[in-house]
């Protein structure tokens, strides 16, 4: 009886131990999708959404200077709700680029870039302190409208920044400059 | 090198006295609604007909920058002007600018949804004001 059960539990332990074998091999089979969408998150965000002119132009105090010299609380109203819109849709879109990148770094990055574990800790603190950040930003934009962070909003997109960057890093070996120094050293080594 | 040449010859004999504004909705006119590429005959003989498409392309997505960077204040002296320039009375431009948002079918095919959506945003913001100068209420008028 005791054997039986032995045996039992280490049939258990294989068929656990197949079930996360093939997990793995579903996750590594997907690397060209985690890799294509953390492209992606990271030309939208360079590209789209941390550009610093645009994101000047929608935290911009000039505009509601302006529109507060135009004199009716009707326009006022509606240019405050505009701005809190969209400032609401670059939270927003900011944060999921964010997670995207995130997704990446915890799942594939460690198989395609050798960080140090300081670049790696930091990193961690990074994605955190944007997460954080935007959930903030949300709720303040909400209570208090567009102008209500401006500290807040600039730390968001320098950390966003930083996130690129060393994003940027670990997925350099896609870029076709990158892919020539490979080539090269192939090419090197099959000569000696 | 040819984009960059015709770009550069159709912005100076064709967008060099225009604004952003009027910039962007004259090229966005010489898109095909269904295809997205761009026709311009004089610019497709001097070069090529892929070569304009491109030269468009470039001059759009540059006049869409160029709007995006401009203040509220500025957006609405360009408004103020185009309108003037279509000969149409303000109150009927207001009305059918309002209605219709022809600015949402003028921006670049690949523009990010959120410079797109700020620049609509700006439109929408700019054309109350437009509408507040054309009306004003007796409150603004006192003072």
């Amino acid at each position: 009886m005791i054997q039986l059960i032995s045996f039992l539990l280490i049939g258990a332990l294989l068929l656990v131990s197949l079930y996360f074998f093939a997990r793995r091999g579903q996750r590594a089979e997907g690397g060209s999708g985690a890799l294509v969408e953390a492209r992606q998150a990271l030309n939208t965000l360079r590209g789209g959404l941390l550009p610093a002119e645009l994101v000047g132009r929608i935290f911009a105090r000039n505009d509601l200077e302006y529109v507060e010299s135009q004199a009716s609380k009707e326009i006022r109203d509606l240019f405050l709700e505009e701005r809190t819109k969209v400032a609401l849709f670059w939270v927003s879109r900011v944060r999921k680029q964010v997670l995207s990148l995130r997704r990446f770094h915890l799942g594939s990055a460690r198989f395609y870039a050798r960080l140090n574990l300081r670049t790696e800790m930091a990193l961690a603190m990074d994605f955190a302190a944007i997460l954080l950040a935007c959930r903030a930003l949300q709720v303040f934009l909400y209570i208090r409208g567009p102008y209500a962070a401006p500290r807040i909003v600039g730390s968001t997109a320098a950390s966003a920044a930083r996130v690129c960057k060393i994003s940027e890093e670990s997925l350099a070996f896609l870029t076709p400059a990158y892919a020539g120094q490979v080539v090269d050293r192939t090419t090197r080594s099959a000569r000696s | 090198m040819d984009v960059q040449q015709a770009a550069e010859d159709f912005r100076r004999r064709s967008l060099s006295n225009m604004g952003p504004l009027d910039r962007l909705i004259y090229l966005a006119s010489m898109r095909d609604y269904n295809t997205g590429l761009y026709y311009h005959d004089g610019l497709a003989s001097r070069f090529s007909a892929e070569v304009a498409c491109e030269a468009l392309s470039d001059c759009h997505r540059e006049a869409f920058r160029e709007l995006l960077g401009c203040s509220l204040e500025e957006l609405v002296a360009q408004m103020e002007a185009y309108m003037a320039s279509t000969h149409t009375s303000p109150a009927d431009f207001l009305t059918a600018w309002r209605g219709l948002e022809p600015y949402r079918v003028a921006v670049p095919v690949e523009s990010d949804p959120l410079a797109a959506q700020f620049l609509f945003s700006s439109f929408k913001i700019a054309l109350a004001i437009l509408e507040s100068h054309l009306n004003p209420r007796p409150a603004e008028l006192s003072a």
